[in-house]
């Protein structure tokens, strides 16, 4: 990859924290659980309507598309990593569109910690920061809930620490 | 009705620590307001069935109207049975509503974010007005009274203002001092003068040319391409008519309207970010509009667009640059040095890479784009919320990042679009140490109280 790419998402001196790769794990089964009966109800309907070969056009076509995802969600994985510096948290992300958010403790407004079914039973949580503005994307999915649940209360404790008003 | 003996004794004096209720004649104001609608459904719907009926239609529509008054009259007047407000002990703002669902709200004053007097016609005739309160915080934080005499809606605001500042209530009204009025005829040029109005009549005018050579009729496009930008020039023009800023010691006021009069006031300290706005065709004459960014959800219940705050509708670029420094004190945006894009830009932004900036100076960070509308965007470092760096694959492929600063909610942007990569990634570590550094000094909480440059004395200090 080029050189000034790099250095605009380069890690700092600490270096990325990446997330659980679990989290390909549990983004494949999302995945696989919609993809897979999408295909189904359209490959029977389409064959019922009497299109059987553009059925076989769109089940091959969902194939591929998944195969393509189930690569591309071990990357987007990967491309995740947050760093707690001294005065701020940065948040990374992304493959195609790269993100990084830097979001001082002192603006944080609230810390949250979610977990949905699929991420319960794999064992992640999701952490996420908000500020007064809603633009600010700082989310951290893919930890263990007990790293989540550290990170939050250290992060609820340095906001407190410097909180700031708006 | 349970009225006091004399009405407006009452609402002179108006202590509030005690529960308050609105002016007696807000059900009824609220009932015949809703009338006009009332009225076109009962036309839309009413046609056929009463000519069947063998009675006057005219009869029965006064007769369905009156009814349709008296029963939202009623069931408004149960609702402003319940409605009290008052200012309690600690200095909170208290409002208790609601018949079926009670609501208990309090709205702590040290967050207010500004103060709004609105008087649509109607409340205007009978010299009544409403006071919207709002304070920082997610979703709906902000309390509504409809409606109030006129002067007592003016009373509680400088209360609540006075209050939020930190200095006693009975500070009465702090004397204002005019800044400036926008001129009529300069706010409806400046209107017709953008560049969508512009295009689209000069549309319609073609339109109606080769129709008129064809003999052929295009009346629902003409309506389209001609009716709505008058349309939205005429709800600008009556929105921001005789748009007046002042300036007095509990913040900025903004008045404007033409039918509906809305009274602003926005205390020190409370804009997030300013933009200078400016459409090419306004060029010539030098002339910009000023947006803010204020904390506090835009509510859409306010659907008209009101929830967009204008600081000036249209003014010349010095007198815009004077009155933003009532708002930003200390800042003079002319004197930031913005540094260009790198050429390379050129190749992502055909049309506007020569236009994009960023630069700072000690108070604020500013950044510049857009060729057709330029947009100048100020945000001051202790306002910073946080930072983004975002880069795209075009982006990528060029060596090129984007650099954002997150401010609440509102019509400012504040983006650094199409850095050198290194240099954007640089910027927005250099703007989150300044926005951190800005923050710990911020002394705008309190901001009339005469300790105010100790910091807000009340607050737990930091712990370092």
């Amino acid at each position: 990859m080029d050189l000034t790419v790099d250095q605009a998402f380069a890690p700092p001196e600490e270096g990325w924290v990446s997330v659980s790769p679990k989290l390909t794990t549990a983004r494949r089964l999302v995945l696989v659980l919609v993809m897979i009966p999408l295909l189904v109800v359209a490959a029977v309907v389409l064959g019922l309507a009497g299109l059987g070969w553009i059925a076989v056009l769109v089940v091959l076509g969902g194939l591929v598309l998944l195969v393509y995802l189930w690569w591309l969600i071990a990357r987007r994985v990967r491309s995740f990593g947050y760093v707690e510096r001294e005065n701020d948290l940065l948040v990374t992300s992304g493959i195609l569109f790269r993100r990084l958010a830097i979001v001082p403790y002192g603006r944080m407004q609230l810390v949250d910690l979610v977990a949905g079914p699929i991420d319960r039973s794999m064992g992640l949580a999701t952490v996420q920061l908000h500020t007064a503005a809603a633009t600010t994307d700082a989310k951290i999915p893919g930890l263990q809930p007990e790293v989540a649940a550290g990170l939050r209360d250290r992060l609820a404790k340095r906001g407190e620490g410097r909180s700031a008003g708006l | 009705m349970t009225e006091p003996t004399n009405p407006n004794v009452a609402a002179e004096l108006g202590d509030t620590s005690q529960p308050q209720h609105t002016h007696p004649l807000t059900p009824w104001v609220r009932a015949v307001q809703l009338a006009p609608v009332a009225l076109v459904a009962i036309f839309l719907f009413g046609q056929g069935v009463f000519s069947d009926l063998g009675v006057s239609p005219i009869l029965i529509t006064i007769g369905i109207l009156l009814v349709i008054v008296l029963v939202v009259a009623v069931l408004q007047y149960l609702a402003w049975d319940r409605l009290t407000y008052w200012i309690d002990a600690e200095g909170d703002f208290r409002i208790d509503s609601g018949v079926v669902t009670r609501q208990q709200r309090r709205l702590q004053l040290s967050r207010l974010q500004s103060v709004d007097v609105t008087q649509p016609l109607l409340a205007r005739v009978f010299g009544m007005a409403a006071l919207t309160i709002e304070v920082a915080g997610a979703g709906d934080s902000r309390a509504n009274l409809a409606y109030l005499p006129l002067a007592n809606a003016q009373a509680l605001r400088n209360e609540v203002i006075a209050r939020s500042a930190g200095i006693k209530a009975d500070a009465g009204e702090a004397p204002e001092q005019p800044l400036v009025v926008v001129p009529p005829k300069d706010l409806v040029i400046s209107l017709l003068l953008r560049g969508t109005t512009v295009v689209l009549l000069s549309l319609t005018v073609l339109i109606v040319v080769v129709t008129a050579m064809t003999a052929r009729t295009a009346g629902l496009l003409v309506i389209l391409t001609g009716g709505v930008p008058l349309l939205i020039v005429f709800g600008e023009f009556t929105t921001y008519f005789n748009f007046t800023v002042a300036r007095s010691a509990d913040g900025l006021r903004l008045r404007s309207g033409l039918f509906q009069i809305k009274s602003q006031t926005i205390p020190p300290g409370r804009v997030q970010a300013v933009e200078f706005v400016q459409s090419w065709l306004w060029r010539r004459k030098d002339w910009v509009r000023v947006r803010l960014n204020v904390a506090g959800q835009p509510s859409s219940e306010d659907g008209d667009g009101s929830s967009e705050t204008v600081l000036l509708p249209v003014a010349p670029y010095d007198v815009a640059l004077d009155i933003v420094k009532h708002v930003l004190p200390g800042v003079d945006v002319r004197s930031v040095e913005l540094s260009p894009a790198p050429k390379r830009a050129r190749r992502r932004a055909w049309i506007q890479s020569r236009q994009l900036g960023v630069g700072h100076d000690d108070l604020v960070f500013v950044t510049e784009r857009g060729r057709f509308v330029s947009h100048l965007s100020v945000v001051p470092h202790a306002r910073t919320q946080s930072v983004r760096v975002t880069q795209g694959p075009w982006e990528r492929a060029l060596g090129l990042a984007t650099m954002h600063v997150d401010s609440p909610p509102g019509p400012v942007l504040i983006s650094a679009l199409y850095r050198d990569a290194t240099q954007a990634r640089e910027i927005a570590e250099a703007q989150t140490r300044r926005a951190v550094a800005a923050a710990l000094a911020d002394p705008t909480t309190h901001w009339m109280r005469p300790d105010n440059p100790a910091g807000p004395a009340t607050d737990e200090p930091p712990t370092h």
